[in-house]
């Protein structure tokens, strides 16, 4: 960066200034000069040469005006020359700054373009495994019920008649057996007791109130079978979740007040619920519990117009039986009837995770494809 | 059960809309299926419980919407005229099994004349999905919907000697039934007999005979109206695979006083409509008459099973609208809500199985409503408890989650020759007696059965990558008894790495399948790995498995000193099951073309052990100085394992000797046929100083001359 035709290399008095017009002048120039030398600094090498070629020690610009023009100076322009002087190191001194700072602020968002991670590429991807969904509801009916008292007990899927029916007083050639298709075992000749696939989760009702004395709350998650045909609303093996509480004080509102409490926690507080008087042979008084619709919210209209399929325009989804524990069960069990009283259900899994994520097929909880597994991590 | 709406107002005035009714119904006991609104009128479809065989008719419906409403039952009294002649001079009845027959009423009606039935009958008929034949059947039709009972006609003159015998089947008996069909009878039916008993002429509360049935050349009709024990009905009605409107009605328990007025009705309906002339009136043999029950409710026991009251009035009006004709019989009577208050009610012929105080407590309840007793939540009296194995499950099941494997449930129906590809010698499956199918014949004996059929689903829908688990049980026989055990089975198969931006990609393999048991082991205390134990054959290695890639797979009891008795133990190792690679056989038979992995591990000793450790587990301080890691790069003869290495360094018994760890494993290349190269890295490290690099050589030195001396190590360049 030459900078000759400034005269820095001579004196004042060689370069023939007398007065201060001709001093502000030539400070002028210098100016100028670096005004435009600034302009074609843009880099990081450049800008270091132009720094020293004005700032360094032993022949930078500065330094040369300092020796050559304000040092030899005549008294009467000294004041001038070092107030000129300072103007200028001042205005170098900032603009040199200011450039190197513009300069590294550059560089750098040319490496951030550069180096920018694309945040819409994936990252690193762990397989991560997944609770089957009937795991998940069973999970969450327990915590439910273990918040509020009720302890969690499992029993043999494969029964004894005596649990599964009579102990539940459900006689052999009861009605209700007719409904409750059973798989029986194929024992060896000669076996003193049939056994079965249990048709429902309550005769861990027996079994349990064998072993305890009251108060008893338990519920009851398991696997439970009966002799249906498969179709998208059946399925031979289903799960269920029985409950039973018995005390000396339990009543019907403790029924109802339970029941409700679970389905608010499960559906929301929003959900409607009824009890409907019904019939099982092993509670009185007995009811179906129904829920408003989840998917119409109980007016029995589809969203589309027209009937809501689901409900079938009723507004109302049967959920499960339920009810006061028949007295006559206590029998089997040695309770006295007379001192303590309690409730029992048995609700259905499967129907339960169908109604809350619209899974219109039994079927694909046990056909166990990934792509239906991957769709509740 | 249909129920027409304008045949309902024939018994009670009832106002309210179809559909209002319907929701009533439905609240108070009788759910209502749909309401159809057809040519005759709205039609109510109800879903009539088991034990209520009184709504099996519009009388009794009618009955119940009169609780509901506080409406008058019109009740029926049939007063048809009657001729000089008795019936009981014109038919004999004897019954020889009362245990069978509680009551056997006969009617006769002469000189019918046999029609089409008139048009309001017809409707009606249609309306409740009953086909129309002749004015006298449909006539014994129409009073069964209507009153609930069912009713049977004969002909008259083709009874011989007009004599009805009622008696139990005999061994072999036959009976041709009015649909046509020979019928091959069981011992203990209820037969209906004529002249000696010799010949029947109807299964009893079942359907009637051939033979003997109305037809349009009936002159004179003999009126049957009878009441069957309900049990035996039943049990006839399954062996027989004949369930009719008869038979449903006498199995739920018909109504023994209804017998005689139904057939009144029906005398009644047909001199109205088919003519001719009742014979006065009745031949009834009874001998099951029974005197009515009488039953008290009280309001202490009311409160104590509701929670909540229900006045006085609205108890009272209840019981006697369903017919229990209550009665206050306490000291208080007069004082309205005593808590003292008790009734005495009389049980209705019709409600045979309201017998008990808690039996009019529902009916109390249900017609008072269901919704009028507040909900509350009972208080606790103790702590609960989870599950005993909550703990170990949860973290299983969150350890393998985080491993990638993919939680399956599974329906254990399997077709036997599945099983069998799987099942362990001398291990007795749990066959069905009665399988729907032939492709789910048996419970499976082990997890690994449906863990195949879940890979093979996954691969023939496309999803050739997966790694699934499933926490259930396998089922099998001792003898007569059912075992039922908790499984872990595990499967993978496909990438266990996926090819993506950062990473190649690499199959499944035996090492994954090992890596992430030894994952799950550690849980317990970890894992001893065998190839095929031969221990006194008590698990002798599966077949189903590759032989070269198989292992049987123990806990290693050590750390934890175990719980001797309750785990198969020997050796210091209990037995936890086994894992490996398919065998190409069997995974041909499946036509499975990739590798598949499979393990299956007992869940109770697993669990059994995670909680011991988790009790056991203490803290151990860390090293302050540093450690220095030694490589060792050996070419051994095949067959020389890494376990033989590692037990070799550990027998020098140099305690700074802390972990030995396998880095590299190659052959081929520079390393001759039958060697491999085995890339050792051992860390020293002492608790009591730094080590220095001369005693870290010494170490060095002994471990290579055992290694040399014990299996011929040689040491190459590294």
């Amino acid at each position: 960066m030459p900078t000759d035709d400034l005269g820095l290399d001579k004196t004042f008095a060689a370069l023939g200034v007398i007065e201060a017009a001709q001093v502000a002048a030539r400070f002028e120039q210098v100016f100028a000069h670096f005004d435009a030398q600034l302009k074609t600094v843009h880099e990081e090498s450049t800008w270091k040469q132009f720094r020293d070629a004005w700032l360094g020690r032993k022949s930078g610009v500065l330094t040369q005006v300092t020796d050559n023009w304000l040092k030899p100076a005549t008294p009467e322009l000294k004041r001038v020359v070092g107030q000129k002087l300072n103007e200028l190191r001042a205005y170098v001194e900032l603009h040199i700054e200011a450039r190197r700072a513009s300069i590294e602020s550059g560089t750098e968002q040319a490496a951030l373009a550069r180096e920018r991670v694309d945040l819409s590429l994936p990252g690193v991807i762990h397989p991560i495994g997944s609770r089957h969904l009937i795991r998940q509801v069973f999970q969450e009916a327990e915590d439910i019920f273990f918040s509020i008292g009720f302890s969690i007990v499992e029993g043999p899927e494969i029964e004894t008649p005596y649990y599964n029916f009579e102990a539940l007083n459900i006689p052999e050639f009861h009605p209700v057996r007719d409904d409750m298709d059973t798989f029986y075992i194929d024992l060896p000749k000669g076996a003193p007791t049939p056994l079965l696939l249990r048709t429902h989760t309550s005769p861990m009702q027996i079994r349990t109130m064998e072993k305890q004395e009251p108060p008893v709350r338990v519920i009851v998650p398991g696997k439970v079978y009966r002799r249906d045909n498969p179709d998208a609303t059946h399925s031979f093996m289903f799960h269920q979740v029985e409950g039973l509480a018995v005390d000396t004080d339990i009543t019907f509102c403790d029924f109802t007040g339970t029941i409700e409490y679970f389905v608010k926690q499960f559906f929301g507080p929003g959900v409607k619920t009824r009890f409907r008087p019904s019939y099982f042979p092993f509670t009185e008084p007995s009811v179906e519990f129904d829920v408003s619709c989840i998917f119409c919210g109980g007016s029995g209209a589809a969203a589309s117009g027209g009937v809501c399929s689901k409900c079938k325009g009723a507004g109302w989804i049967e959920l499960f039986g339920a009810g006061m524990v028949d007295p006559a069960v206590y029998g089997f069990v040695n309770y006295d009837a007379k001192k303590v009283s309690g409730f029992a259900f048995g609700m259905g899994i499967d129907r339960l995770a169908m109604l809350k994520y619209g899974i219109d097929d039994l079927q694909v909880f046990f056909q166990n494809d990934v792509r239906f597994l991957k769709q509740f991590p | 059960m249909k129920v027409v709406y304008n045949w309902l107002k024939d018994f009670v005035g009832v106002t309210a809309p179809p559909q209002e009714l319907a929701s009533r119904l439905a609240l108070s006991g009788t759910n209502i299926a749909g309401v159809e609104n057809g040519a005759h009128g709205a039609v109510l479809d109800a879903e009539v419980g088991s034990n209520r065989p009184d709504c099996l008719g519009h009388y009794g419906i009618a009955r119940e919407v009169g609780a509901i409403y506080k409406l008058p039952l019109k009740h029926v009294s049939p007063k048809p005229p009657e001729s000089a002649a008795k019936a009981s001079d014109a038919i004999k009845v004897e019954i020889q099994a009362p245990e069978l027959c509680g009551r056997f009423t006969a009617r006769v009606v002469r000189d019918v004349k046999i029609e089409p039935s008139p048009k309001w009958l017809k409707d009606r008929l249609e309306a409740s999905g009953v086909a129309s034949i002749s004015n006298v059947v449909d006539i014994s039709n129409y009073v069964m919907l209507e009153l609930g009972h069912a009713i049977h006609a004969f002909d008259y003159d083709k009874v011989r000697d007009h004599k009805i015998v009622v008696r139990q089947s005999k061994p072999k008996e036959q009976i041709r039934t009015l649909d046509g069909v020979e019928r091959q009878l069981d011992p203990g039916i209820c037969m209906i007999c004529d002249g000696d008993g010799s010949r029947a002429i109807g299964i009893g509360g079942i359907m009637g005979g051939a033979e003997t049935e109305i037809s349009f050349s009936t002159k004179n009709v003999l009126i049957e109206c009878a009441w069957f024990e309900p049990v035996p009905i039943r049990r006839a009605a399954r062996f027989l695979k004949l369930h009719t409107e008869a038979s449903t009605r006498f199995g739920r328990g018909a109504d023994l006083e209804m017998a005689e007025l139904a057939s009144r009705r029906c005398a009644e309906l047909i001199l109205e409509l088919a003519g001719g002339e009742l014979l006065a009136g009745v031949a009834d043999v009874y001998p099951g008459k029974r005197a009515p029950k009488k039953i008290q409710l009280t309001r202490k026991e009311l409160l104590r099973v509701m929670g909540a009251d229900v006045p006085d009035k609205q108890i009272e009006a209840s019981l006697t609208a369903l017919g229990f004709a209550s009665v206050r019989i306490d000291h208080n009577r007069g004082a309205e809500g005593s808590l003292l208050a008790t009734w005495e009610c009389t049980q209705p012929s019709w409600r045979g199985e309201v017998e008990r105080e808690i039996d009019l407590i529902e009916e109390v309840a249900r017609i008072y409503g269901l919704d009028k007793f507040p909900p509350r939540l009972p208080a606790a009296r103790q702590g609960a408890a989870r599950l005993p194995h909550h703990e170990a499950e949860t973290r299983l099941r969150e350890r393998l989650v985080g491993l990638g494997y993919r939680e399956i449930v599974t329906t254990p129906h399997v077709a036997e020759e599945r099983d069998a590809l799987f099942r362990p010698a001398g291990v007795s499956p749990a066959r069905l007696a009665n399988p729907l199918s032939e492709e789910a014949g048996v419970l499976k004996s082990t997890g690994i059965v449906t863990m195949a059929a879940a890979l093979e689903w996954n691969l023939n829908h496309g999803q050739r990558n997966a790694r699934l688990f499933e926490i259930g049980r396998h089922y099998r026989l001792e003898g007569n008894q059912s075992i039922e055990t908790s499984v872990l089975t595990i499967g993978g198969t496909g990438e266990a790495r996926e090819k993506g931006l950062y990473d190649s990609g690499r199959e499944f393999s035996f090492a994954d399948l090992k890596g992430d048991l030894d994952a799950v082991g550690e849980l317990a205390g970890g894992l001893c790995w065998s190839a095929d134990s031969s221990r006194d054959g008590a698990h002798a290695a599966p077949t189903w498995l590759h032989a070269a890639r198989r292992a049987q797979v123990s806990l290693d009891l050590a750390p934890t000193g175990g719980q001797d008795s309750f785990f198969d133990r020997q050796g210091g190792a209990a037995f936890l099951g086994e894992a490996g690679e398919l065998a190409r056989r069997v995974a041909d038979r499946l036509k499975l073309r990739q590798a598949i992995f499979l393990a299956e591990l007992g869940l109770d000793p697993l669990y059994a052990a995670i909680e011991a450790l988790k009790n056991s587990r203490r803290y151990q301080p860390l090293p302050r100085f540093p450690a220095v890691e030694r490589d060792f790069s050996l070419l051994l003869a095949d067959g020389i394992t890494f376990a033989q290495i590692s037990e070799s360094i550990r027998s020098l018994g140099i305690p700074e000797i802390g972990a030995i760890e396998a880095v590299d494993l190659f052959r081929g290349k520079n390393v001759p046929a039958g060697k491999y190269s085995l890339l050792i890295r051992v860390t020293f490290q002492s608790r009591e100083a730094t080590l220095m690099d001369a005693q870290v050589n010494h170490f060095a030195g002994k471990i290579i001359s055992i290694l040399e001396h014990r299996h011929g190590a040689q040491l190459r360049a590294s």
